[in-house]
């Protein structure tokens, strides 16, 4: 009768696939037992015994076998999850950077026409666009601290082209004679859109004042979403 | 035999009831999870739509026009909240234009508001929501007497103004200049905001242009110019204020920027800083202004250092 239940207990470990060693299941097989005798007081022979241990061995291990089964499902659910969330962040940080894209270029092209920047009618009796005053940007970068979040990009240049200056940054003491002015310099690179406009000041000709106008190109730089 | 069968029914049961409750656990965790995640598809929609907005109110920037007209189109019925913060802060000195969206859903009923978007360089004059479907903005540049920026008045489709005995410049200007569909002067609907220029019977907004205010909802806003009259009637009484104080900050750092612009020319070209003192006694002015009820003690600078500003040799805007 031993031999038999001994035989079942092998059987059902190997359905289940348990690595734990025979003789020692044996004994924690048979202690438990005697647990559940002393329990339930249960002494009435040795069938009765073998079939109860069996049963409760078997309950014990299908609760395994669900368990095992609900932490495969949990981890493939959580792992589909992970997956399908990492796709989306990904989405999301494509989508924002293709706004920001599209908001620094259309920036790029009204920008001269803000206030800050704007000729106005100080270079003709007609309101010239694309028209950037050299001089009022020059008085701005004086007091651009309190811009520096005004537009929501990192850089604005004004980089002359024609007629190339010689090659250095405008400040108080080089300007006229530089080629780039830099507002708002973060001094780190970025994506960038630039339009082209007339960079225009006036300028003391044989004592006569005049209205100078230069090809210039504005740039702005924008943060990219990583 | 029975002895046998009940304990199996035990241990399939028991099994079974295992089985359920953590079922129930991974079912209940999944659900909550969708619920978060429909919650956060519905804001980052949200924030798209507002993003996308501020990027759209870019080409609105005017030129050499007086007046420009867009209209932003949504897919579904759309609440656009704009609202303004007067900031001051070293990294919000201008303040913020906020625009927040919500959505119809599928039952017909608004979604969650989105994520707020904030842009400092537009000011969007409005009621406090604007629903619908078809946006219509309105731009025109406020010069004060520089230009300090571009006023956007955000209305919609869904809600129309009948403007009642208004003077013939604004009719000129709104039916030729901004060609406003939901901005009538006659057949006016009966569901239609009632906008009196002289009148003062069933009117919905009032506007006394002898004392430069317009009364809305029981409260009254004062305005210098066109610009901010049109402001003052397509906003509410709190946007109206809190821009105008956004602007007031702007106008007072292009003060100082223009009489920076002023000593420059003087030395470096030999312009006469005709303007300089005027514009340092202007940005005191724009400094202490409070509401809209100050606005009438910067005329006289502001008249004085256009008509100086329009006979210099060196115009400086």
């Amino acid at each position: 009768m031993v031999n038999k239940l001994n035989k079942h207990n092998k059987r059902a470990q190997m359905k289940t696939s348990f690595s734990a060693k025979p003789k020692n299941r044996s004994a924690t097989f048979s202690l438990s037992t005697k647990r559940a005798q002393m329990k339930t007081g249960f002494h009435q022979g040795q069938k009765l015994h073998g079939n109860f241990s069996l049963n409760a061995k078997r309950a014990q291990m299908k609760i395994q076998q669900i368990s095992f089964l609900l932490i495969v499902v949990f981890l493939f659910f959580a792992l589909l999850g992970i997956i399908f969330l990492s796709y989306y962040l990904k989405n999301v940080k494509d989508k924002a950077n293709e706004i920001e894209e599209k908001n620094a270029h259309l920036l790029v092209s009204k920008i001269a026409n803000s206030p800050e920047f704007s000729c106005g009618l100080a270079y003709g009796s007609s309101e010239k666009t694309d028209c950037v005053d050299g001089d009022k940007v020059m008085a701005l970068k004086e007091n651009i601290g309190k811009y520096s979040e005004f537009w929501g990009i990192k850089s604005i240049e004004i980089l002359k082209i024609y007629p190339a200056g010689p090659n250095r940054e405008c400040t108080n003491l080089t300007y006229p004679r530089c080629s780039s002015i830099k507002l708002i310099d973060s001094s780190s690179l970025g994506n960038s859109a630039s339009n082209f406009v007339a960079l225009c000041r006036k300028e003391n000709y044989k004592g006569e004042i005049i209205d100078k106008c230069e090809l210039a190109k504005l740039i702005i730089r924008y943060e990219e979403i990583n | 035999m029975n002895k046998k069968n009940k304990k199996g029914a035990l241990e399939f049961s028991f099994s079974w009831i295992f089985a359920m409750v953590v079922g129930a656990f991974i079912l209940f965790m999944t659900i909550f999870a969708i619920i978060k995640l429909m919650d956060t598809f519905n804001q980052e929609r949200g924030a798209e739509t507002a993003k996308n907005i501020g990027a759209l109110l870019n080409p609105l920037e005017s030129g050499f026009e007086s007046a420009t007209k867009s209209i932003i189109k949504t897919q579904i019925e759309t609440r656009i909240y704009p609202d303004c913060v007067v900031g001051g802060g070293s990294n919000d000195y201008f303040g913020k234009q906020t625009i927040r969206i919500s959505e119809k859903t599928s039952s017909n009923k608004w979604g969650d508001i989105g994520i707020t978007t904030s842009i400092q360089n537009k000011y969007i004059f409005s009621e406090n929501y604007v629903e619908g479907k078809n946006f219509y903005i309105y731009s025109k540049s406020f010069d004060f007497p520089f230009k300090v920026g571009d006023l956007l008045y955000l209305t919609s489709n869904s809600s129309s103004y009948c403007f009642i005995d208004a003077p013939e410049r604004i009719e000129d200007e709104i039916e030729n200049s901004l060609n406003a569909p939901n901005i009538l002067f006659e057949d006016c609907p009966q569901e239609s905001i009632r906008v009196c220029f002289s009148t003062s019977a069933n009117c919905d907004v009032i506007v006394k242009e002898n004392q430069k205010s317009v009364r809305k909802n029981g409260e009254t806003v004062y305005y210098e110019g066109d610009v901010l009259m049109y402001a003052a009637i397509f906003s509410s009484k709190e946007i109206y204020e809190c821009q105008l104080l956004r602007l007031m900050k702007r106008a007072e750092q292009l003060s100082i920027t223009y009489q920076k612009k002023s000593d420059f020319l003087y030395e470096e070209v030999g312009c006469l800083p005709e303007i300089s003192t005027d514009l340092i006694s202007l940005r005191q002015k724009e400094r202490t202004l409070e509401s809209s009820a100050d606005l009438v003690s910067l005329v006289s600078s502001v008249d004085t250092i256009e008509i100086k500003n329009t006979n210099m040799e060196c115009r400086l805007w």
